[in-house]
């Protein structure tokens, strides 16, 4: 859900913005930060602050954050004649709504059994200051929101690490479908601290190397975020390439700095994407983008099933039994561990510590349903609730309050001075209908829907929505 | 697509124009219509040749005149790329012709490049060789009429080149079919026919209606007389990437003598003296026969001369052509003796000690005094000495090199005896050596003089390029009046490039490469501070360029004591230029490996070297351009003072106006080479105080000049960074806008533009029109006729 993502970050930013400098500063105890503290008022600290989260963060090694050139945030928003800020609130949900309906509304083939590989840049490069507090930190940071994100939407999915740091590939992290896991990993800074040149065929063949065993229905997916702009490699990195294509794995790269071209030729040639951070709040979004499923392309799609074999369409999986505390312990076979809780895995009864995985003894696919319900909305979107513009069609009838929250619609300012012509994408009158059921929402229930719930309530209404078991 | 100019239909062989290109049409044609000369910038990689070659091919294939089109251009590589462009345009124009007719028309449109027999010899054994002038003469050797006629007569004797063999079967005109021939194309079909690409071109020339080759051709009088002495007076003459013509032009008519040179050329002169001998025993005749021929006349005995000339004479006034041979030169042993004679009093010459700088007109005084050889004779030299040659049929006449220059230099200083030349004796290489190693210079100063045949010739001469401003400069340099000069600036749906002015390093002090602070400490840390944190910032590859070798290896010494090179190291891979072409080929190659692959790679080279002239970085091969210092040239060089005084004295252009041209159209060379599309992008980096001066500011291009904001003029090292950041991200993120309408024109597009131009045109008519009314009307009523007011003066 990226365009709510970047509002909250843009909103949060000018309460947090004091932490964040404190973050700076207690974090490398660089003596010209400190410099930079002492010289200045907490007020103007606080503005320039915001300058950085609205993006023109620049100042690169500078101790004196006054020799970044200015910006000047606060155009940004504008104000309306009465010196409220709800024009600006408004354009910036009218353009999360206007993105959402670019998205197809119509079934697209996904693969929802992802499996990626998410590269970190460690090299000392990463330590630069350009985006606040370092990019190192503000990576670490939405690498751990990312993660979070990711398996909340791809609950199938799973999730290497790798590093690049003093010209290796570190694997930090094995492919693990457990977010916990993984997010141990990169949580602790220290042990990542970066120094040295990147390697990006090292990591590349290593992410390789860690997905060659993979069954050919899950998508192979590496994302690098990339924050330097030389790669130091034993080889000819087109050879890395080359074998990326064959190996029908996605490379993506998120960028901090500038276009390299090989990074570009890697996401042309694997079907990935590409895009080069201008700030803080555009790198999350650029990160974010890679949450959804990718669409599988008909060629490898039809790769995949091989001919004449519709069977290949299909694959097998186990639904576990959940003991519960009171059974007697007995050792895991993931980490050889004595433990009471646990699934049995239905083929051969192999106990498990977490789902979803793939059963270390028969390598049978193990999910739990919700799982698989919750992966399911990427194939079948919610449709784009209708902007409903015209008061005259409004009848007796129709009800006054929201469908979903039951508080009564809220009519915009702007419906009353027909001056100021409503943001395309916004209804004046604070309602959004379903095309399917035609119920009425209001706007922060049509926010909800589309982004969290993913199914649309009255669609369901005769029947109780379907509760995760 | 299809539009009017004016009357004139062009076809344009894509669907898209850019505003640019149209605009130059439109001048152009312009040009062509008043049969005038015009000069025109237009930037690089906006498709200047396209708009060129479309426009005159249709104007061609429109009129009936059918002006022959002689395109010049500076390297084989561009001769190859213009050619592929032509024949692209032509095949678009066969499948668009309307009628059977047309397309008939099309098809029969003939163009042809032409390049030196090294790059198109087929032999297999003279194509091996590696030097240009041993693959002439060893060619000639084989195909020289006279050994054509020993090889036929006899077969066997004299060894022949089948390849050119083949082609005297052929009817003039039909060696080459008709159509657009690239240089590859002919090479095929020589390879499969067994026929000489080089006589195959050679021979089609006359029969073309385009030809593309170097401008050597046009304006080296030593073969121009060969090669483009058939082209009709109305043709149409290009020069491509003219920024350099005036250089060109000088060079063309200098002479550079060394003493190695003068040894090999008295060589030569004995062995031609034993020869003479030798076959004044077996056959006397032959040399009778040629004093009998010379003296009624050499003009009639040059009609063999088309291929196996093996020099001729520069453009010569046409009443001395006419002249004879005198007489004291027409026995073959009293011409040696005179050429022995000639060689010993240069090398006499060559003995002082300390720097001679004369005009010819002394040099012959003086030679008279001495040797007692006269101007007349010392005219006919090169002229004689070829007729010499081909009497004697000698062969192998690459050792006859040195001789050859001493030739054209006896008859290059007796015909320029009066302005614009300059004889320098330089003894010594260097200021502080102490060996001698004299060079002896034969200099011109004005470069309209090699083009001036050229300019009264061909009536239409477009001088073209991406990067000649200030444009009043040449047809002052060249003597000429354009009828149209025009630049035109770029037009972007964003800013794809960024040049930035650096005028102080990060410490506020001024950077600049003058003389006299350039290896201050203080310039040199921050030079290399620039290049440090450019390389980390800057991703792929970056050019820096330097305003000479000198400098560069001096900058690069200190750099290296400084740690600056190991910093960059860790970011950017580093390759240099060196003289050495073989040398500076292999670091390109390996440049732009690192490039891309991601490594990243700096090319430190220098301004006026092979890299900034013939190379071009496009996309990840040049994403930042740096200018360490203002390209001056090395103002010490006697040469440059002589030519820097005659243009004073000559055409009034002031010393440091010359200068500050010469080093900006340098430094705009160096940066342009950056920026080769409009999907390209690029920073160009100037780092020299000076740079910010409005004089120097005002002569760079008008395109490159708009995008130079006030802000970005007057930069200290880290406020450029911080803008260059800035730029890298912005430019980097996908442009989905659409260019069409701005910077790419549909069909639609250029017809409203014209519509709008017309629409302004009458509207400036009708202004004008006003104007007059209303002046009539002030006058006319208020005014007197002139009668009464002529009567009025008188009465009183």
């Amino acid at each position: 859900m990226p365009p709510r993502r970047a509002q909250d970050h843009n909103y949060m930013a000018v309460d947090s913005d004091s932490d964040d400098s404190f973050i700076v500063e207690d974090g490398d105890g660089d003596f010209g930060a400190d410099r930079t503290r002492g010289a200045k008022s907490k007020g103007k600290g606080k503005a320039v602050q915001k300058g950085k989260d609205k993006g023109k963060g620049k100042g690169k090694e500078q101790p004196y954050s006054w020799e970044a050139s200015y910006t000047r945030s606060w155009d940004a928003v504008q104000e309306d004649e009465g010196g409220s800020l709800q024009t600006a609130v408004e354009d910036l949900l009218a353009r999360g709504r206007r993105r959402r309906l670019l998205g197809p509304s119509t079934a697209i083939r996904r693969t929802i059994i992802r499996h990626l590989i998410l590269i970190l840049d460690l090299s000392a490069s990463m330590l630069d200051k350009d985006m606040r507090p370092s990019r190192f930190d503000l990576t670490l940071e939405y690498a751990r929101a990312f993660i979070t994100e990711w398996f909340d939407q791809n609950p199938l999915g799973q999730i290497g690490i790798v590093g690049m740091r003093a010209g290796l590939g570190e694997r930090v992290c094995d492919m693990s479908g457990n977010p916990q896991d993984v997010l141990k990993h990169i949580s602790d800074r220290v042990k990542l601290e970066p120094n040295g040149e990147p390697s990006l065929q090292n990591a590349i063949e290593m992410a390789r190397g860690s997905m060659s065993h993979l069954p050919s229905h899950s998508s192979r997916e590496v994302l690098v975020i990339f924050g330097s702009l030389t790669s130091c490699d034993p080889g000819n990195i087109h050879d890395t390439l080359d074998a990326c294509v064959k190996d029908r794995i996605r490379v993506s790269f998120v960028s901090l700095a500038a276009e390299m071209k090989i990074c570009r030729d890697f996401c042309v040639k694997t079907g990935g994407t590409f895009g080069v951070a201008l700030n803080e709040g555009h790198f999350k979004d650029l990160l974010f983008e890679g949450i959804p499923p990718p669409v599988q392309t008909g060629a490898a799609a039809t790769a995949k099933t091989g001919p004449g074999n519709p069977a290949a369409d299909l694959m097998q999986m186990g639904f576990p039994t959940r003991l519960p505390d009171t059974a007697p312990p007995a050792l895991c076979v993931c980490h050889s561990e004595l433990k009471t809780e646990g699934f049995l895995c239905p083929r051969c009864g192999a106990k498990l510590c977490d789902v979803p995985t793939d059963c270390d003894i028969c390598g049978l696919m193990i999910v739990s349903s919700s799982h698989l319900a919750r992966s399911y909305h990427h194939l079948f979107p919610v449709k784009p609730y209708e902007v409903f513009m015209d008061k005259s069609s409004l009848t007796i009838t129709s009800p006054s309050v929201c469908h979903a929250c039951a508080l009564p619609f809220r009519e915009s300012q702007q419906s009353k001075t027909p001056a100021t012509a409503p943001a395309e994408g916004l209804s004046p009158l604070g309602r959004y209908r379903c095309p399917d059921c035609g119920n009425d929402f209001c706007a922060d229930c049509d926010v909800f829907v589309h982004e969290v719930m993913h199914v649309c309530p009255s669609c369901h209404d005769p029947k109780p929505i379907p509760q995760p078991s | 697509m299809k539009f009017n100019i004016d009357d004139l239909p062009v076809v344009f062989p894509y669907d898209r124009i850019y505003p640019e290109q149209w605009e130059y049409m439109c001048d152009l044609k312009r040009t062509l219509d008043a049969s005038g000369h015009c000069v025109l910038e237009m930037p690089s990689g906006t498709g200047k040749t396209v708009s060129l070659l479309s426009l005159i091919v249709s104007y061609q294939q429109f009129y009936p005149t059918k002006r022959k089109l002689i395109y010049c251009s500076r390297t084989v590589p561009e001769i190859e790329k213009a050619l592929a462009e032509l024949k692209r345009l032509m095949a678009y124009r066969i499948e668009h012709a309307e009628t059977e007719e047309e397309k008939e028309n099309e098809r029969n449109f003939t163009g042809l490049g032409l390049t030196s027999r090294k790059n198109l010899c087929l032999h297999p054994e003279v194509s091996k060789e590696k030097k240009g002038r041993v693959v002439d003469a060893r060619c000639r050797d084989l195909t020289s009429a006279a050994a054509c006629e020993k090889g036929r007569a006899n077969p066997g004797s004299v060894p022949l080149c089948d390849w050119h063999e083949g082609l005297n079967e052929l009817e003039p005109g039909t060696q080459l079919g008709r159509g657009i021939w690239t240089l590859s194309d002919v090479e095929q079909h020589g390879r499969e026919k067994g026929l000489c690409p080089y006589f195959a071109i050679r021979r089609m020339m006359p029969f073309v209606n385009v030809v593309i080759y170097s401008f050597h051709y046009l304006l080296d009088p030593k073969v121009a007389e060969q090669v483009s002495k058939e082209l009709s007076k109305d043709s149409i003459v290009v020069f491509d990437e003219a920024h350099n013509i005036d250089n060109v032009c000088i060079e063309s008519l200098s002479i550079d003598l060394t003493r190695p040179m003068l040894d090999s050329a008295a060589r030569s002169v004995s062995r031609l003296g034993e020869k003479i001998e030798e076959i004044k025993v077996t056959d006397a005749s032959k040399l009778q026969d040629e004093y009998a021929k010379l003296v009624e006349g050499l003009q009639e005995a040059d009609a063999a001369r088309d291929e196996d000339a093996f020099m001729s004479n520069p453009v010569l006034p046409d009443d001395l052509l006419k002249e004879a041979i005198p007489g004291n030169i027409r026995k073959a042993e009293h011409f040696v003796a005179f050429l022995k004679r000639f060689v010993e009093y240069l090398k006499t010459r060559m003995r002082v000690l300390h720097v001679v700088a004369e005009t010819p007109l002394s040099f012959l005084q003086h030679l008279k005094d001495i040797t007692f050889i006269e101007r007349r004779p010392l005219k006919f030299c090169a002229e004689r000495l070829q007729s010499l040659v081909r009497t004697l049929s000698l062969t192998q006449l690459d050792e006859y090199y040195a001789l050859q220059k001493v030739a054209s230099f006896a008859t290059l200083v007796a015909t320029y005896e009066k302005v614009g030349f300059l004889l320098i004796l330089e003894p010594f290489e260097t200021e502080s050596s102490t060996v001698p190693n004299p060079i002896f210079h034969f200099t011109c100063l004005d470069p309209s003089l090699a083009i001036k045949p050229v300019f009264e010739r061909f009536s239409s001469v477009v001088i073209t390029s991406g990067t000649i401003s200030p444009l009043d400069m040449y047809p002052k340099m060249l003597q000429f009046t354009p009828v149209v000069q025009e630049t035109y600036a770029m037009t972007l749906s964003r800013n794809s490039f960024l040049p930035l002015i650096i005028t102080r390093g990060s410490d506020q002090v001024a950077i600049s490469s003058r003389f006299e602070v350039r290896n201050d400490p203080a310039v040199v840390r921050n030079f290399g501070s620039i290049l440090i944190e450019y390389s980390k910032i800057v991703p792929d590859g970056i050019v820096a360029f330097f305003p000479s070798y000198l400098y560069m290896e001096s900058i690069v010494a200190a750099w290296n004591d400084m740690g600056i090179l190991n910093e960059v190291w860790k970011h950017k891979l580093i390759f240099v230029e060196t003289p050495d072409a073989n040398e500076t080929s292999i670091a390109l190659e390996n440049y732009r490996r690192a490039c891309d692959n991601g490594r990243g790679a700096i090319l430190l080279s220098v301004a006026r070297g092979k890299v900034s002239e013939g190379i071009d970085f496009d996309h990840n091969y040049g994403r930042a351009v740096i200018m360490f210092g203002v390209p001056y040239q090395y103002t010490e060089s006697r040469i440059l003072k002589a030519r820097l005084e005659y243009l004073r004295d000559a055409y009034r252009i002031r010393e440091s106006e010359f200068l500050g041209f010469d080093a900006m159209r340098n430094a705009a060379q160096c940066v342009g080479r950056v920026l080769r599309g409009k999907t390209d992008w690029g920073l160009m980096v100037f780092a020299d105080k000076r740079f910010a001066r409005s004089d120097k500011r005002a002569k760079l291009p008008r395109w490159i000049n708009q995008y130079i904001t006030d802000t970005a003029a007057n930069l200290s090292t880290d406020m450029a960074l911080v803008l260059s950041k800035l730029f890298m991200r912005t430019i980097s993120q996908s442009s989905t806008e659409n260019q069409t309408g701005i910077s790419l024109w549909t069909l639609e597009d250029v017809l409203k533009a014209q519509e709008k131009r017309k629409a302004s045109e009458i509207d400036m008519g009708m202004q004008a029109e006003r104007d007059e009314e209303m002046d009539e009307d002030e006058y006319g009523d208020g005014g007197l006729p002139d009668e009464i007011l002529a009567e009025m003066e008188v009465d009183p």
